[in-house]
């Protein structure tokens, strides 16, 4: 099997959009309405990529988007010095996400094919036929698996391996203690590793799942 | 749509919807809090305020000022970790877990009641039955006190809490509940057990319930 993407230039850049988003929000609590534009570049494409992952509607995508960043918007008055801007957007777009599934935005999953077309390949460009044929079938499964997953567990884990949070920022989204986190994650990893255990295929490292 | 297009769509709708920055809704918020708790404060002097006795056919009954004292410092220290747990204002826009909450829904009710009973235990006759006095007049004075107040920081706290709105009205119900309890022990000489259950328990776990309620309707942010 060929090289996995490496995840640290991502997470890098994920931790200079967090900041980013720090800054341009507290600039906006204080006053600054320029500011509203940085906030939207900082978060607007983490939180189209979350909700990608979970509906193939672009416009219900778009729509949640806005509406997530409009409750922002609205509570810019009530931004507490210092807070954390990621945890607090990603709870309310996962809200928004369970209350439009509620309502009967009952959009269908992605299918099979569709998330595993999105998938960091798991394979290198010169990987012959076999290796991506394997590839994708362990993508399938680990994506079927992921999906079957509790609730909870699939959520600490997205936000700790997707998103890149820390234990403590997952724990904040979630509600739950970062103990509760760090046993939902591991659990969902492991289950993850069973699946690649039971395909036979090597068995994953921290960046490659 | 196109990412520049999302993007122009969503700061205009956000230019045409005012937001109040930091400095100004704090000030907003403090005085809309202030005037709300100080209508309860003032409803609680309109029904006669602090009462040390009572007196019905069967018996006249009179409170130590020092039993007074402890029981009503006691229940604010309560009151006040309840409030500060639930209000307090740790760096982070999503409050504390929920097993936090859960902690000031379960002991708060039930800390107040044991130290109301353990206080007044150590006072000769502060407990005797006295069943004309049922406590539903307690208990109306402390939905009356309590539930201006919760609605109130529900609208001002509209839309807030993405993560457990449910469990956060509930702990904030019975968080204001304890401001409540407190005002009712000042004004209600009787320690009977079955009226404290009836006329001061039972109104946190009310307040409780309408406050998880309420955090339900008002607290989460809701797809449009």
């Amino acid at each position: 099997m060929g090289t996995i993407l490496a995840a640290s230039a991502d997470v890098a850049a994920r931790d200079g959009a967090k900041t980013a988003a720090d800054a341009a929000m507290e600039r906006y609590a204080r006053g600054d309405d320029d500011a509203f534009g940085d906030v939207y570049d900082a978060l607007a494409p983490r939180l189209e990529r979350y909700f990608r992952r979970h509906t193939r509607d672009t416009t219900l995508v778009e729509d949640l988007v806005q509406q997530t960043l409009l409750h922002i918007h609205r509570a810019r008055g009530s931004f507490i010095p210092g807070a954390d801007v990621l945890p607090w957007a990603f709870a309310i777009a996962r809200r928004l996400m369970i209350d439009s599934v509620r309502r009967g935005s009952r959009e269908p999953l992605l299918s099979e094919e569709e998330i595993s077309s999105r998938t960091s390949p798991l394979v290198s460009r010169e990987a012959g036929g076999d290796q991506v044929l394997q590839a994708r079938q362990l993508a399938e499964q680990l994506t079927q698996a992921l999906n079957e997953l509790p609730p909870g567990q699939r959520a600490a884990y997205e936000l700790i391996k997707y998103e890149g949070m820390s234990i403590a920022q997952a724990a904040d989204v979630l509600g739950i203690t970062p103990g509760a986190v760090k046993v939902r994650a591991h659990r969902a990893y492991e289950a993850l590793r069973g699946v690649v255990r039971e395909l036979g295929g090597r068995q994953p490292n921290e960046g490659e799942t | 749509m196109s990412s520049s297009e999302l993007r122009k769509r969503v700061l205009d709708a956000a230019r045409a919807e005012p937001s109040a920055p930091r400095s100004e809704r704090r000030w907003q918020n403090l005085v809309r809090v202030v005037l709300g708790f100080t209508a309860t404060f003032c409803s609680f002097l309109l029904v006669g305020g602090l009462r040390l006795g009572g007196t019905t056919a069967a018996r006249h009954l009179s409170r130590p000022t020092v039993l007074v004292l402890e029981t009503a410092l006691g229940a604010s220290a309560m009151t006040a970790v309840a409030l500060f747990t639930v209000f307090g204002r740790r760096r982070s826009m999503l409050g504390r877990p929920r097993s936090w909450l859960w902690l000031v829904i379960v002991l708060t009710p039930l800390g107040l009641l044991a130290w109301k009973v353990l206080a007044s235990s150590t006072v000769p006759e502060m407990m005797l039955v006295w069943p004309e006095r049922l406590g539903l007049k307690c208990l109306s004075l402390s939905v009356l006190f309590c539930l201006p107040p919760l609605l109130l920081i529900a609208l001002l706290r509209r839309g807030s809490d993405p993560v457990h709105p449910i469990s956060m009205g509930a702990a904030a119900g019975v968080a204001v509940g304890g401001v409540g309890w407190v005002l009712v022990d000042l004004w209600c000489p009787v320690a009977y057990l079955p009226h404290l259950l009836l006329g001061h328990f039972l109104p946190l776990v009310l307040l409780g319930a309408a406050g998880g309620l309420v955090g339900r309707w008002l607290l989460a942010p809701r797809a449009r």
